[in-house]
């Protein structure tokens, strides 16, 4: 017999619960091949869908001739705006309040948008049926302007809405006008701005890009006639909103549905949102009885489903002579395309923008936003980040370095001069928040310690001097980026989707031997859920990570919830798994009380056991305290440990970090090379140490393809320009740095075990980051600023413009 | 997207010319053309199999000629739809210069693209453009001084 009893460090240490770098559990399948993607799922008589998609940005659809479609052996249908009409499916709602063309009816308003649905008995009879459908188009003149779709004379874009001068956001100005979104004090920040001092001016473009996950959007439906059930695979960010939304849309009751998303390749906003795929590979489903599926090919992903960003910012910050920011004045004209289809939730039609005063203790300050048609891609969705939160970092931390150099302050002390105080939190800000906690001085001086800041800039400066003496041609630039993120959507009192409140869940039922399973409402995309929050139940209940199941993306089986996107995971499901698990706990109380005859009182809970008060050698393990629950009759008690919660945070969570980027550009050719990346994150409580340093490296990653050349690019027809990765920037192992992750640790207040979120604050960081290393390096030549992205003929361009070629 | 070359074609300028409106040495210069049909003095139409990139489909279009400049000038604009894979539309000024040797062809060309075709991206279509346009009057080079050496 082993008489080795585990001192309380071993049992704590086996947990693998809060604040361990447990290895993740989903990588011994993804690393193997052995995911389960939807575009893995074989059914029997499964048929397949592929669209008919619009070569023209703007045009009528005139006639549509599929009968040479309809005749190629293997083609079981295809679907037109007709054939969905009569079933009120033709369009959809979005998660904007507006609707959007499902099949193109009457007209199409983008490049790629889906005319017309074929379904074949395999991809290729599928994909050579859809040459052979014979669309007539007559071409109407296209935008792609947002200022020039808002010009009085500018085209008609949504007919459907001709004569509506009241959005789902409040009034509209113009036929292509969707809405204006105001916060703060206008009148008192114009006032502040005329009496200032010094004002800094200009106009940050956040230029249009996409998430492009490496697996594209896709579905299985399978409409089962016998038993009136439809089941849904797909690519899902939020199944269950899915099943209430296709519910609602379709007229199947919501319990004749079920969701499932199964292992999904990557989401970053991009399956969020609702498509006309889903829709009508469903109809395609019940029209013929069996299962159809349908799978975006890159280019379909990338021109058709849900883009990220395009925000023109116009700023106006004011300060005192020596550095102290007295207002901040922002204009948003957001390039929406043919539809809105946003994923905000519903009270904020720019997401949560005015979360742009930033970092920073701004007196007063005001916003607008104005969303504006034009002939793009619908979409607008958070591309890891909370909504339209790096667009806001992206703006205010230009906006302080463009301030910087008209005071003639070093951005790095401006920066330290205005952030919010430690003792002022809970803060409320100019534009209506309240951050929950935080310590930027703190995180600030470590981070430019670490860098060695001054030195630096003294190289920086040498080399300037070199570079004017002819014996160099490479310039330093030091990208110093600041940020608050918001997450944790949110409070059902003002966050919801198409008025679903943004609550999360979890259900947890512990087995009789002591392991357990977790149910959430949320769903992993690569964030690794089935390894963190098994952490997070384990060191709440004392039950090892490695005994715990998690589960997600089944609508049959997972409690209700919104998803998983805007790094709400964690504040809010995490949340639920810790209340959930303290309702176990709890229960488990009064079973140790009750074995070890003593009152509820007199025990208390020590890492896996709960513990006779002043007596630790009498205790009740978790394992034994389970098998009691099931199989011995306790007075008062119902047999069984399960418990679920719904948790309704109080408060958004407030990470934020600090990122520095060192950057070499070669003046001649705009090649750039990252000599140093340094990113601090203080996400609170951390989880698994080693999950967030992959977060940050992946999120940092997709900021540098962002900053330095990804861009979904139009010309003046509408023709997506940029619509395969070899024009659409993703970095490879050649252009990724190396990147230094640190942190601080600052609980957030309200949450239950003080998590954050991180998922998405390395993308917001590392953008201003990266481009204010660019914009720096050229500083010393009269550089103010250019917009992303830093592509090398674009580096190549300002210091050209600065006559630097000469 | 704007092409322009020259070529020095060893015929006398009205043979060229002549020829420029010659459906059977148009179609056998055009790559990929498989059917060139003349509607009235200054209409055709086409069909073109073109591959750029990945996509290959099948051109229909028009072509119409102002031959108000002659003996030195033709334009010649047009437009062409090839379904799912996108459409095409633009024109070409032609100028022919009577030099020692021949004549010379002097052309500019404009075209606008959408669709998928557009979307490989500037530099495929350029290239391919640029591939194309050569391969066209190099081919027609060919095809007259090969009527005129025969003639």
């Amino acid at each position: 017999m082993n008489d080795h009893a585990p001192s309380r460090d071993e049992r704590i240490a086996g947990l693998k619960g809060l604040g361990t770098s447990r290895r993740r559990v989903e990588d011994a399948r993804f690393t193997q091949g052995k995911g389960n993607y939807v575009d893995d799922m074989k059914l029997p008589d499964m048929l397949f869908g592929d669209f008919v998609r619009s070569p023209y940005a703007h045009a009528r659809v005139t006639a549509i001739d599929a009968e040479a479609a309809k005749a190629l052996p293997g083609v079981v249908a295809v679907l037109t705006a007709d054939d969905l009409r009569p079933l009120g499916l033709h369009w959809m709602p979005t998660l904007a309040g507006d609707k959007q063309m499902v099949l193109a009816d009457g007209k199409v308003l983008f490049q790629g948008q889906e005319v017309a649905f074929v379904v074949a008995t395999d991809r290729y009879a599928a994909a050579d049926a859809v040459e052979l459908v014979e669309v007539t188009y007559e071409e109407l003149p296209v935008v792609t302007d947002p200022f020039k779709a808002l010009a009085p004379d500018a085209p008609v874009l949504r007919e459907d809405l001709q004569g509506q001068t009241e959005g789902a956001h409040g009034p509209r100005k113009h036929h292509n006008h969707i809405f204006t979104w105001e916060m703060g004090d206008e009148d008192g920040t114009e006032a502040a701005i005329a009496d200032a001092e010094v004002v800094a001016e200009e106009m940050i473009y956040y230029h249009r890009t996409h998430p492009c996950p490496l697996e594209t959007c896709g579905c299985v439906a399978s409409m089962d006639k016998v038993n009136g059930k439809l089941t849904l695979w797909g690519t899902f960010q939020a199944p269950h909103a899915v099943r209430t939304v296709a519910s609602l849309i379709s007229g199947i009751a919501e319990h004749n549905i079920r969701v499932v998303s199964p292992d999904i390749g990557g989401g970053f906003g991009n399956k969020v949102g609702v498509y006309p795929g889903y829709i009508c590979s469903i109809v395609a489903s019940i029209v013929t009885g069996k299962p159809v599926k349908w799978i975006e090919d890159r280019m379909e992903n990338l021109m058709s489903t849900a883009f990220a960003r395009d925000y023109w910012m116009k700023g106006k910050i004011a300060a005192t002579k020596d550095g102290k920011i007295t207002a901040l004045d922002c204009h948003v004209t957001a390039d929406h395309g043919g539809f809105d289809a946003c994923a905000d939730p519903t009270k904020f039609p720019a997401g949560f923008f005015n979360i742009c005063t930033g970092s920073y203790d701004i007196p007063i300050a005001h916003l607008s936003v104005d969303g504006v048609y034009t002939n793009k891609a619908p979409g607008g969705v958070a591309y890891r980040c909370s909504f339209r939160v790096t667009e806001a970092a992206y703006f205010i931390e230009r906006m302080i370095e463009v301030l910087a150099i008209k005071l003639g302050i070093d951005a790095a002390e401006l920066r330290a001069k205005n952030f919010i105080r430690k003792e002022q939190f809970p803060y409320h800000s100019a534009l209506g928040w309240e951050y929950d906690s935080g310590d930027y001085h703190t995180a600030w001086d470590k981070a430019l310690k670490a860098v060695g800041y001054d030195a630096l800039r003294r190289e920086q400066a040498e080399r300037v001097a070199a570079f004017k003496r002819g014996e160099t041609r490479k310039l330093l630039g030091i990208g110093l980026s600041f940020f608050t993120e918001i997450v944790g959507a949110g409070p059902v009192k003002n966050c919801d989707i198409l008025g679903l409140g943004m609550f999360d869940s979890c259900e947890i039922r512990i087995h009789p031997t002591g392991s357990a399973i977790a149910r959430l409402g949320t769903i992993s995309q690569g964030q690794g859920h089935a390894t963190t929050f098994a952490q997070i139940l384990a060191s709440e209940i004392g039950i090892p990570a490695d005994d715990i199941t998690v589960e997600e993306g089944d609508t049959d089986t997972a409690p209700y919830g919104l998803g998983t996107y805007g790094s709400r995971s964690t504040p809010v499901a995490g949340a639920a798994t810790a209340m959930a698990g303290r309702k176990i706990r709890a229960k488990a109380q009064m079973i140790a009380a009750y074995l070890l005859e003593v009152h509820d009182d007199d025990v208390e809970f020590d890492v896996d056991r709960f513990v006779i008060k002043g007596a630790p050698e009498r205790f009740k393990t978790m394992k034994e305290i389970a098998f009691a629950s099931y199989n011995q009759a306790i007075p008062g008690l119902e047999p069984g440990l399960e418990a679920v919660s719904y948790y309704d945070p109080p408060n958004m969570t407030y990470p934020f970090g600090a990122y520095i980027c060192v950057m070499e550009i070669d003046v001649d050719t705009g090649v750039w090379e990252i000599r140093q990346f340094y990113a601090l994150d203080d996400c609170g409580t951390r989880i698994n140490p080693m999950v967030i340093e992959g977060q940050v490296h992946g999120g940092a990653t997709e900021g540098l393809a962002i900053a330095m050349g990804q861009e979904l690019a139009y010309d003046e027809m509408g023709n997506v320009k940029t619509g395969t990765l070899m024009d659409f920037f993703l970095p490879t192992a050649v252009e990724t740095p190396h990147y230094t992750t640190d942190h601080t640790e600052t609980p957030s207040p309200h949450h239950p075990i003080g998590a954050k979120g991180v998922g998405e604050s390395p993308n917001v960081g590392s953008v201003p980051a990266y481009s204010n290393a660019v914009q720096d390096a050229f500083r010393a030549f009269g550089h103010i600023h250019a917009h992303m992205p830093h592509d090398h003929a674009r580096i190549w361009k300002i210091a050209d413009g600065l006559g630097l070629h000469a | 997207m704007e092409l322009s070359d020259e070529i020095l074609i060893s015929a006398p300028r009205d043979k060229v010319y002549a020829a420029l409106m010659d459906p059977e040495v148009l179609k056998a210069s055009i790559p990929g053309c498989e059917e060139l049909t003349r509607l009235s003095d200054d209409e055709f139409t086409a069909k073109v199999v073109l591959k750029v990139g990945p996509v290959k489909a099948r051109f229909g279009g028009q072509v119409t000629l102002d031959r108000s400049g002659a003996p030195e000038r033709m334009s010649i604009t047009g437009e062409g739809n090839g379904g799912v894979a996108g459409f095409a539309r633009g024109g070409a000024d032609v100028e022919l210069i009577e030099e020692a040797g021949g004549t010379r062809l002097r052309y500019t060309a404009k075209a606008d693209i959408g669709g998928k075709i557009a979307q490989l991206g500037s530099r495929l279509i350029l290239g391919t453009a640029k591939k194309l346009s050569a391969a066209f009057f190099s081919n027609f080079a060919a095809t007259i001084t090969e009527e005129v050496e025969e003639g």
